[in-house]
């Protein structure tokens, strides 16, 4: 990694910055972290490690709730947005309006999460008066409640939340797959499942792994959406931000604070020190091959 | 003669639902997305009752929004977030030219990829996390007293609209190294060469070559920055004082109150904001572009 033309210390100099750049938006988590661990919380002098806080959220079985409807609606978010995210990919290669499709994919990621989730609101509440009096033109039960805030609109918002990430990081994945192995396959008497699951499915693995991951972070982190969409249960991070407003910077807080961020760490983390492995080893390999051709 | 398919072998088969099936996510995304995004224009013009809003159409909620304190709040929310958006640019964008100049291409996604890791800790934290570093006994003030360059706590940085600025900047920084990165992977390494060759300045190279070339992307990451420092109400809520307040926190506080469409008018600002950003910046720089690496 040098650099031909700049000095070495500009060099230097310029990988310094881009470090301390992520140092500096990693150190506010690390500190959460830290704080989370001290007996004597926030501002003490005098720093004692402890799980108290810790122990303390497991204790409360508000929060305990809250972690299990966090959870449930995480795996739902996975089985219902990854597959999502992955089909839509598959559509984006083949579609003839590629832009219009991936500017309705990714627009999600500019609209503001409280602008979405107000008009997700009044969108739900309006289906809900619909459904409800059709049923009664009907006569029939059948479609009372379809749209009532809850677990089913708490899971739309987050799937429209985290359908632009697994689109995108699929997507890519993806774009290193040549389409002719999938006409080979076909060629070969396979069946379009057939030469999906064996052919293409193998080699796009990563980027869907990749995708559960992220999209079982952003769907943990999520406060926003889910505190409009949610009707009548807490997730983590929706009690987290009662107790910032109403409390403020508790010890118990900084715990819950500090359990996100030590997931999001650990998860993230470890899908980017696999990429790091796994790219150098692919590195080495490409090098391998192509020693005995140079020296030839 | 091989047998014909059963009704459920074609129901199920490659012109039957697996063909319908590709389009789940572009009719989830319609149903669930554009069509109540498009409706808050609609629902905006829609008459307040007591609990609820009739359809009808009056422009009460913009006159609500316009002639009160709820636009000034606007106007300066668009100044802080444009300042956010200053910032991040002097701070990310020389990142994503450095990573794309100066580091082999085996590598740089992977540093890159660093950036993901504080994208993906939760913005809540982020966000939270500022407290106590701008507090008034927060890391920054006392580094700044341990130092002696202050006596006394500055005050006037958490609660304050300097807050919003930095929870701004430390919450969206990487969308703007990831979109300047993906621009500037449209930027071929002997357009740099070129530059070198003929011993242009760094910064007319940067002027006149990187930033004219990038500028797709600098502007998604830009319209971002801008659009979510209008619209999320996280930020001012937490290191906001009483005076920050942004369109995000407008809405909160008209659901609170039941005034559905002041919500939706807000909202249709909001949106009406973006989609005008996203039509120039369109035309002026085609922003297609940014997608060119993925395709």
């Amino acid at each position: 990694m040098l650099d031909e033309y700049g000095s070495k210390w500009s060099y230097r100099a310029k990988w310094s910055y881009l470090l301390a750049v992520v140092f500096a938006l990693l150190a506010p988590a690390f500190h959460i972290i830290y704080v989370s661990f001290n007996e004597h919380g926030f501002a003490a002098r005098i720093y004692e490690f402890t799980f108290s806080w810790y122990r303390q959220i497991l204790a409360d079985t508000i929060l305990v709730a809250s972690l299990e409807w966090t959870f449930y609606l995480a795996v739902a978010v996975i089985f219902t947005s990854v597959p999502m995210g992955l089909i839509a990919a598959k559509f984006y290669k083949r579609s003839q309006r590629k832009i219009m499709f991936v500017t309705l994919m990714l627009a999600p990621l500019f609209v503001p999460a409280d602008i979405l989730a107000s008009a997700l609101l009044v969108y739900f509440k309006n289906l809900n008066g619909f459904f409800e009096s059709l049923s009664d033109l009907l006569g029939i039960g059948l479609f009372y409640g379809w749209f009532e805030l809850g677990f089913l609109t708490a899971l739309i918002g987050q799937i429209v939340y985290t359908i632009p990430y697994a689109f995108v990081v699929i997507l890519i994945t993806m774009s290193r797959y040549r389409d002719q192995q999938t006409e080979a396959a076909r060629g070969c008497g396979a069946t379009a499942w057939q030469a999906f699951w064996q052919v293409e499915f193998p080699q796009i693995r990563v980027g869907v792994f990749s995708s559960c991951a992220f999209v079982t972070i952003l769907s943990f982190n999520e406060a926003t959406r889910t505190a409009l969409l949610k009707g009548g249960f807490d997730t983590f991070s929706n009690v987290l931000v009662g107790e910032v407003m109403n409390i403020g910077m508790s010890g118990e807080s900084y715990a819950m604070a500090g359990t996100l961020s030590i997931l999001s760490i650990t998860v993230i983390g470890l899908i980017l020190t696999y990429t790091f492995i796994k790219s150098g080893r692919l590195e080495r390999e490409a090098r391998a091959k192509a020693q005995p051709l140079m020296s030839e | 003669m091989p047998a014909s398919p059963s009704i459920w072998q074609r129901l199920t088969g490659e012109n039957g639902l697996q063909k319908w099936g590709f389009y789940v996510p572009l009719i989830f995304m319609v149903l669930f997305f554009a069509l109540p995004v498009a409706l808050t224009l609609v629902w905006s013009f829609f008459e307040r009752t007591t609990f609820w809003m009739e359809p009808g159409f009056t422009l009460f909620a913009y006159e609500s929004f316009f002639t009160s304190a709820r636009a000034e709040n606007y106007l300066f929310s668009m100044m802080h977030s444009g300042i956010s958006v200053i910032i991040a640019f002097s701070l990310g964008f020389p990142i994503a030219v450095f990573v794309r100049r100066r580091v082999p291409q085996v590598a740089q996604h992977r540093v890159i990829l660093l950036f993901i890791l504080p994208f993906m800790i939760s913005e809540l934290v982020r966000v939270f996390a500022m407290r106590p570093i701008l507090g008034r006994f927060g890391i920054i003030n006392n580094l700044l007293m341990d130092m002696r360059v202050i006596s006394e706590p500055i005050t006037s940085i958490l609660f304050s609209p300097t807050a919003v600025v930095i929870g701004e900047v430390v919450s969206f920084l990487p969308f703007m190294v990831f979109s300047g990165f993906l621009a500037m992977e449209a930027v071929e390494q002997y357009i740099f060469d070129v530059c070198d060759d003929l011993g242009v300045g760094r910064v007319r190279t940067f002027k006149d070559v990187i930033v004219p070339l990038a500028a797709p992307g600098i502007f998604a990451g830009s319209v971002f920055i801008f659009v979510n420092g209008l619209g999320v109400a996280l930020v001012p809520t937490i290191l906001g004082g009483p005076g920050a307040v942004n369109a995000g926190l407008i809405v909160n506080q008209a659901i609170v109150a039941l005034d559905f469409p002041l919500a939706m008018a807000t909202s249709a600002i909001v949106i009406f904001t973006l989609v005008i950003l996203l039509y120039i910046g369109h035309r002026l720089f085609d922003l297609t572009k940014i997608l060119q690496p993925i395709s």
